[in-house]
């Protein structure tokens, strides 16, 4: 490979225009670790540094997309409003740490229940109506995208449209390896681990995992099996919330800030996800998490970090094209 | 006097232009049941094509730039920016129009949505990114001398003619054998394959009929105002369509219009003239934006056929069982 000149190592500084797609991991980066890539130049290095940012990426998706496939597996219908559930609890955890003064860690963690919080309110009180009359899917579907219309301009009624940010210190670089992350990006790589590994007991020791996935399987067979379906309902959403909350918090301390709007283009990445690992397949969100994680940061300094979230959708696209049902297929769900 | 006629004015372009967006929509969701939720983006589509093809060349020095740059007279214009529409309808419909569950056209037509409206940002030869087209000459002003309020007035006119010219296609393709196939397919896809009806080509054609439309009106809105950038195409703009579409009642052009008026002139543009609140210069806007996200839950709760239902179609019955009995009645009451 040619060695990049040094202009292409700029590829993570803040974008000049204002109104630049938000949401990317690399678009804020910050400084430093850009001028540790500058010490370096090579294109081979700036691959392999870009591998280590997709491992961050990375985590922040697994989050988001297997708290969506869980709840799409679950209910059997996508909500649209998902990435206002990552920004709310953005500004959750912003009003918290940065307004009410408690320490971030706190802040965090109480962002996420109240997320879990939420999302039980707005399916009880939105979905449930829909769900209980046996309404065509297209009805939820348009019901959960006027609930992000709503969301969003919530957020921006409460809190402005401007960016905002958290009060945390970045940290220096630590040289692990080929790689070169933050400390806050290791906390966030191992935070995902911890929870992919704490959703693999959920969903494999406990009864409520169990239940989740025989109703994801088959939810009438479950139904009829004894299993409290609208419990466990219940229990997914407050699942699918505080992982949201997780998500979008681990997506804007990344992106160091966030607007209303932040969540957008990564929807649909999240998208891209689920639809690849297999609706309602956990592991298979894991896998295909990793995969996109990897290749949208890898392309970001191949091509250019501008379009890597089409790269995602140019995933997405041939994966509907090619295997609609996954790369764990799932009967009767395509 | 001299504030309110062009006020009116302009609602009633505003009013006439949804009418055909609404319709568009129609045809897509109320006909052919195509989750399009990226409809803003054939808006666009033929607003920078009637665009690039009415305005002069782009000039790169100037820092304005984009493709085309044709000169040509905008009723042309127009017609191309339609066509253009049509085509990306076709390609996007393509991409999201298959034989899998709704959920992913829905998916799929958010997400071209998304990534078309990143690269029409961000790259600027085609249509200048962020800043947009602008400096359209008024429409017809090479061939009569009238001043901005006189054309105000002239547009009225235009885009009314257009409309109407709308209206026919629209209730046409409804009730046509075409229509009819589209709305079999919408009520049981798999029925309908099951007598020979090609899901996936009807489909196809709903898609790139409504983007036709789509296009058409958002050529009507690049000829009014004569600039179009991309902060007035955000997805945002996708659910004034949508809502005025489920609370006017889709699967008819009447429901379309009474939507349109409510939600589009009514909630939407009529608001856009309330001064702003001093120190908090956003809440208006985000108001009308919960505002369009609850009308469509409300009504989807409330009312889920809309304010003038889609009609019952009624075939005429053969007159040869009386009494209408089912074959079990039939059979039980032969022997009594």
């Amino acid at each position: 490979m040619a060695p990049v000149p040094p202009g292409a190592a700029s590829c993570g500084l803040p974008s000049a225009r204002p109104n630049d797609r938000q949401g990317g991991i690399l678009d804020e980066r910050p400084p430093k670790r850009v001028g540790s890539i500058d010490q370096e130049p090579g294109g081979v290095n700036l691959v392999i540094q870009s591998v280590g940012f997709g491992l961050v990426t990375a985590s922040v998706l697994a989050l988001a997309s297997v708290g969506l496939t869980l709840q799409f597996g679950v209910t059997n219908y996508i909500n649209f409003a998902y990435g206002t559930y990552l920004v709310l609890a953005a500004y959750f955890a912003m009003a918290l740490s940065t307004r009410a003064h408690l320490p971030f860690l706190l802040a965090a963690v109480l962002a996420c229940l109240a997320m879990g919080v939420v999302a039980v309110a707005i399916a009880k009180g939105v979905m449930q109506h829909f769900v209980s009359r046996q309404a065509p899917l297209f009805y939820l579907l348009i019901v959960t995208f006027g609930l992000s219309l709503i969301i969003e301009n919530l957020v921006q009624a409460i809190w402005g449209p401007g960016f905002q940010t958290y009060n945390l210190a970045v940290g220096s670089p630590l040289n692990l390896g080929p790689f070169s992350l933050t400390p806050t990006q290791l906390i966030i790589i191992g935070l995902a681990v911890v929870a992919m590994v704490a959703i693999h007991l959920m969903l494999s020791r406990t009864s409520l995992g169990k239940a989740m996935r025989a109703m994801s399987d088959n939810k009438d067979l479950a139904q009829v099996s004894g299993i409290d379906t609208e419990r466990i309902t219940t229990w997914t959403w407050f699942i699918t919330g505080c992982l949201a909350g997780l998500a979008g918090i681990a997506l804007t301390v990344t992106t160091v800030s966030f607007n209303p709007t932040s969540a957008d283009s990564f929807l649909f990445v999240i998208f891209a996800a689920v639809i690849l690992g297999g609706i309602g397949r956990p592991y298979g969100a894991m896998a295909a998490a990793a995969i996109l994680g990897i290749v949208t940061e890898v392309s970001a300094v191949v091509v250019s970090s501008t379009y890597k979230d089409d790269i995602a959708f140019v995933a997405l696209v041939v994966v509907l094209l090619i295997r609609p049902q996954g790369l764990i297929a799932t009967r009767g769900k395509a | 006097m001299d504030l309110i006629l062009p006020y009116l004015a302009t609602l009633a372009i505003f009013f006439f232009v949804y009418n055909i967006l609404t319709w568009g929509l129609n045809i897509q969701f109320g006909y052919a049941g195509v989750l399009d939720f990226t409809f803003i983006t054939f808006v666009a589509c033929g607003a920078y094509f009637s665009g690039v093809f009415a305005l002069g060349p782009g000039q790169k020095s100037t820092g304005f730039e984009w493709i085309l740059g044709l000169n040509w007279p905008f009723p042309i214009a127009l017609v191309m920016g339609a066509l253009a529409a049509g085509l990306l309808g076709i390609v996007i419909g393509l991409i999201a129009i298959n034989r899998l569950r709704s959920d992913y056209m829905a998916i799929v037509t958010l997400a071209t949505g998304t990534v078309i409206y990143g690269l029409v940002s961000n790259y600027t030869p085609l249509f200048d990114g962020f800043d947009g087209l602008a400096g359209l000459q008024t429409p017809f002003s090479q061939w009569l001398n009238i001043n901005y309020n006189q054309f105000t007035y002239l547009w009225v006119g235009f885009c009314a003619v257009v409309m109407v010219i709308c209206w026919f296609i629209a209730q046409r393709i409804l009730n046509s054998p075409l229509g009819r196939t589209m709305r079999a397919i919408r009520e049981d896809q798999e029925a309908a394959e099951a007598f020979g009806k090609d899901s996936v080509r009807v489909r196809l054609i709903a898609m790139s009929m409504g983007a036709v439309l789509a296009g058409v009106g958002g050529a009507l809105l690049m000829g009014f105002i004569g600039a179009f950038n991309p902060a007035g195409w955000t997805s945002g703009e996708t659910f004034v369509v949508w809502a005025a579409l489920i609370v006017g009642g889709r699967g008819n052009n009447w429901g379309g219009v009474v939507g349109s008026f409510v939600v589009a002139v009514l909630v939407n543009e009529a608001t856009r003239y309330i001064p702003p609140i001093p120190g908090n210069a956003t809440l208006i806007p985000t108001v009308r934006n919960m505002l369009i996200g609850a009308s469509l839950i409300a009504v989807l709760w409330l009312r889920p056929e809309g304010i003038i239902p889609e009609a019952r179609r009624r075939f005429y019955q053969l007159p040869l069982l009386p009494g209408r009995r089912t074959p079990a009645e039939g059979v039980g009451s032969a022997g009594s």
